[in-house]
């Protein structure tokens, strides 16, 4: 009996050992996960938030190797609330360095305290930015996505015009957001559930069109907002639209299906269904585009160092830089700065003839877009309150 | 004897010591709940009252919250919750039941577990991917209107699969039904056999030995698979985003997009009337049946 | 005779068609993930490799299964000392129904109410917030599975023990805890695999860390899924098969054998 409790309580105290070394290793792990991704880092390791777009595959290792700071990503939403709720309410103040999303939110960003303004002399690759001097500069609408007050706070990332997809061989050539109201594609249309692209650009087919009177499609009055929620719960009770999109996945799925013919969406969705071997065109609208851009902003955190917050400010300038935005225009689909067209085509080594040829077209197209203009998608509008319970209207309301 | 009475007085205070380590032990999940569960949901109570202050909020008492969401479109959006919660949790329970009952009484437990096991290998698979796999499959160009066609069961493909009532329910059934069977399993396996072959013998049809015997001992555990797939189905979000058709949505996404706008006084609000609601079942599950009976010996040792 | 074998394969056809249905969206991600490389047709296992490569990726697995394992490691306990609660306190009706009640919460609230809390007591998001969320989560299951376990263990064993001189502690170590382990395994199982899929409350306790769910959620929303995702759920799905199918029936037999 007491042999059998000594040998229980032997293997007990084994058992016991076993878990404590177990949990010790676990233990290890912890920082070794905030360190992965950072094989070179140096100083320490840069924390990222970002909705996606920004991310150059993972590799940071020209970053890391010039400025001796890692990166960490981190992959938040693009909804407004994600960002703020990540700011404010996960106290994401203390932990984030930059955060790169759709501009524009400098607005509510700069009033809860949350960012802090740019001193683009820090940044060496800003006045190599054309782009920035031609659309976003001060006193041009495009100022809005990177500035508030007169000053500067999020570095440009990424530009772009956004109109509507269309496949060719059900419709024929389109050249205006009727398509998206035409009876004849009943059933086979999608939205995207957004109260700022479909919104927005339901306000500017209304408004070139003379069909309401709408003053500024980029930031209507509670009226104005009332009558193009109307007028699509009209066309969706007609059952004009298949189904409203929430994601980038299934807007893609959507065309390379054929489940819809003509869709608000995003440019990108097109490459990747023409990949996919779908023949779709992304429409160049009478109306204009729905023009916006990204941007990056510093994370306000009185306690950060100033070698961190050096080393912030290099990450900025790293995204204005030639190799990152080839490498961004590559992946997304996206215009970036000026420099990614040159880096593009004179560093073979990094990318092919035919990347090289892709980054320029893809900028030129953009850059087209930009001269025809349109509205520019305005992130927080004066009455966002009655943009957002409208919007919960028409999407209550009953289809067909 | 003195040393006898040490020993006694000793043994009293060593179990009066570990009473109250016992008590202190046993109060850590409760203080855990305590601080990380009541708080934030009392928290989200106040919130609901509050006031908007820029983008954020101030301490007030007012019901604009509540007048907003009473008064406009999104009422329309608790009522579906509520209706299609229900629809879900009937429509799996009667899927479930019947299989609970067959591996319960007619399958070895060895078989049993391992068939139980594989019901949740489905879950290691990203809920987002597995519904966007529906989508895929249920699509007006997918393989199910493609294999109805080549079946000729169907000339055209078929538009409701998708975006639709039916491919909601298909994502709820799928995501929540699994959750249920295992309830279902326990509270029949824990039936006893001497009750149901005293029926027997009595003469009882099987039939008649179901409903009278075996259905109402495994109430308590209809009641809570019921719970699983309905508490599961109305606080859904993702299955209505990626299979819901215009615009579908239920009390999750609704609010979400109060969030969108920093309207957390909404948001808050909305909660609160969905935890008031859940806490409701809870309270009627808790009154209609003895739920400590059914959790077993365990309570009625001390009650 | 005939006609039980005859039930009985109906309802074998029955749950084998249940199965089916819920193994049916498992089929395109593995297909998707043997996507041919650029400019190939043919099916290739390339992305499998590729998952590595991706320290976005690969750091949110990471995060993911240690905050799996923690969560499975301290939800157990955690469930077992309160099912204890439930037997040795004074209200066990109350302390029920507080252990039950996250269960009716929905993970926007619960996420919501949470985040609030944390800012309030100037808590930064980290690892232990994730925890935080997710032991809350998996707590109530736990709870319940141990409680179950707890209801088919009759108490007279303990007695037995207590009659042969055991103390407290050594009766419930060595006699209960033995007995209701199942439970404990099943409960440490399921926090696991509910910690691995939560992604709402996550999201808004996250701070500077991907779970892989977050990680997918917004891949998903912005830039779309890539074939190595479905290699990595693909991967997943085989390792949970071959373990439900080939090692536990393994172990089993095992078990047996030690026993005999």
């Amino acid at each position: 009996m007491d042999e059998v409790a000594a040998r229980l309580s032997r293997r007990e105290f084994l058992r016991a050992a076993a878990y404590a070394t177990a949990g010790a290793s676990l233990l290890r792990l912890g920082p070794l996960v905030s360190w992965a991704g950072a094989a070179a880092a140096k100083k320490g390791t840069l924390s990222f938030a970002d909705i996606g777009v920004g991310d150059p595959g993972g590799d940071w290792s020209k970053f890391t190797n010039a400025t001796g700071w890692g990166v960490n990503l981190v992959a938040i939403g693009n909804a407004p609330s994600q960002i703020l709720n990540v700011l404010i309410a996960g106290g994401g103040k203390g932990v984030y360095d930059v955060i790169n999303i759709v501009g524009g939110m400098q607005k509510p960003l700069v009033e809860n305290d949350l960012i802090i303004p740019i001193a683009t002399s820090r940044l060496p690759n800003w006045g190599k930015d054309a782009y920035i001097s031609e659309f976003l500069s001060s006193g041009k609408p495009g100022f809005e996505f990177i500035g508030y007050k007169g000053k500067i706070y999020g570095v440009p990332t990424v530009l772009q015009g956004d109109s509507f997809a269309y496949l060719p061989e059900k419709t024929g050539q389109l050249d205006s957001y009727a398509a998206l109201f035409d009876p004849k594609w009943k059933g086979f249309v999608a939205l995207e559930d957004n109260f700022t692209t479909a919104g927005q650009k339901t306000a500017l087919y209304l408004k070139t069109n003379k069909l309401a009177t709408i003053k500024d499609p980029a930031n209507m009055t509670p009226g104005e907002i009332r009558t193009v929620i109307d007028f699509l719960i009209e066309k969706k009770k007609e059952g004009q639209f298949r189904v409203i999109w929430t994601s980038f996945e299934q807007a893609v799925d959507l065309l390379t299906r054929r489940e819809v013919y003509v869709m608000d969406c995003w440019e990108p969705m097109v490459f990747a269904a023409r990949k996919k071997g779908v023949s779709a065109v992304y429409a160049r609208p009478k109306e204009g585009y729905l023009l916006w851009a990204m941007a990056a902003y510093i994370v306000k955190n009185p306690q950060r160092p100033a070698d961190r917050e050096k080393g912030a400010y290099d990450l900025l300038n790293f995204m204005l830089d030639g190799w990152y935005g080839a490498k961004i225009t590559l992946l997304r689909g996206y215009m970036t700065n000026p420099q990614a067209v040159a880096y593009a085509k004179a560093n073979a080594g990094d990318f092919s003839a035919a990347e090289a040829a892709e980054v320029a077209r893809i900028h030129d197209n953009v850059r087209s877009k930009f001269r025809l203009g349109g509205t520019w998608q305005n992130r927080w509008p004066t009455y966002v309150e009655q943009y957002e319970s409208e919007w919960a209207r028409f999407k209550a309301a009953p289809s067909k | 004897m003195g040393t006898v009475q040490g020993s006694t007085q000793q043994i009293t205070l060593s179990r009066r010591l570990s009473g109250i380590a016992r008590y202190v032990l046993l109060a850590i999940p409760l203080l855990f709940l305590a601080v990380f569960f009541l708080l934030p949901l009392g928290l989200t109570i106040l919130v609901g009252f509050f006031e908007r202050a820029g983008f954020w909020i101030r301490p007030a008492f007012t019901l604009a919250a509540y007048q907003a969401f009473l008064g406009g479109p999104r009422l329309f959006v608790l009522q579906r919750s509520l209706f299609v919660a229900a629809e879900v949790t009937v429509l799996a329970l009667a899927l479930a039941y019947p299989m609970a009952y067959f591996l319960s009484m007619h399958v070895r437990p060895q078989v049993t577990r391992t068939v139980l096991l594989l019901f949740t290998v489905p879950f290691v698979v990203n809920y987002v991917i597995r519904n966007f796999s529906w989508a895929y499959l249920l699509s007006r160009t997918g393989p199910v209107n493609r294999l109805l066609e080549a079946l000729h069961l169907t000339a055209g493909s078929l538009d409701w699969l998708l975006y639709s009532d039916f491919s909601v329910l298909v994502g709820l059934i799928s995501s929540y039904m699994p959750f249920m069977i295992y309830p279902l399993w326990l509270a029949l396996a824990g039936v006893d056999r001497r009750l149901i072959e005293a029926s027997w013998v009595l003469g009882a049809p099987p039939l008649l030995t179901f409903l009278r015997v075996t259905l109402p001992l495994s109430i308590p555990g209809i009641f809570t698979a019921l719970i699983f797939g309905f508490v599961g189905s109305f606080g859904e979000s993702a299955v209505p985003i990626i299979l819901g058709g215009v615009g579908y949505q239920l009390m999750g996404n609704t609010i979400t997009s109060a969030l969108d706008v920093l309207n957390y006084p909404l948001a808050a609000a909305m909660s609160s009337i969905v935890v008031v609601v859940m806490l409701l079942f809870l309270a009627a599950w808790y009154l209609l049946f003895d739920v400590p009976a059914f959790l077993g010996k365990i309570v009625r040792w001390r009650v | 005779m005939k006609r039980r074998v005859g039930v009985g394969l109906v309802a074998w056809i029955y749950v084998f068609s249940i199965l089916l249905f819920l193994y049916l969206p498992l089929v395109p991600p593995i297909l998707f993930s043997l996507a041919p490389v650029a400019g190939g047709n043919a099916p290739t296992v390339h992305w499998y490799g590729e998952l590595w490569r991706n320290p976005v990726l690969v750091t949110s697995i990471k995060t993911s299964l240690l905050t799996g394992i923690l969560t499975a490691l301290l939800t157990p306990p955690l469930g077992l000392l309160a099912a204890m609660g439930v037997r040795e306190l004074r209200a066990p009706r109350a302390v029920l129904l507080l252990l039950l009640m996250p269960l009716f919460i929905p993970g926007v609230s619960m996420g919501l109410g949470n985040a609030f809390l944390f800012r309030l007591l100037n808590i930064p998001p980290s690892l232990w917030t994730i925890l935080i969320a997710h032991v809350l989560w998996a707590l109530p299951f736990a709870f319940l599975i141990i409680l179950t376990a707890m209801t088919t263990f009759d108490p007279v064993y303990l007695e037995a023990a207590y009659v042969h001189g055991a103390g407290r502690l050594r009766a419930f170590l060595d006699v209960e805890l033995a007995l209701i382990a199942p439970g404990i395994t099943g409960a440490a199982t399921f926090s696991f695999i509910l910690s691995l899929n939560e992604t709402v409350r996550t999201g808004l306790v996250q701070g500077p860390l991907n779970t892989v769910q977050t990680y997918i959620w917004s891949t998903y929303l912005q830039v779309g899924l890539s074939p190595t995702i479905y290699a990595l759920m693909s991967l997943l799905i085989l390792l949970t098969v071959a373990l439900v199918l080939v090692i536990r029936p393994m172990m089993a037999r095992r078990a047996i054998r030690v026993t005999l």
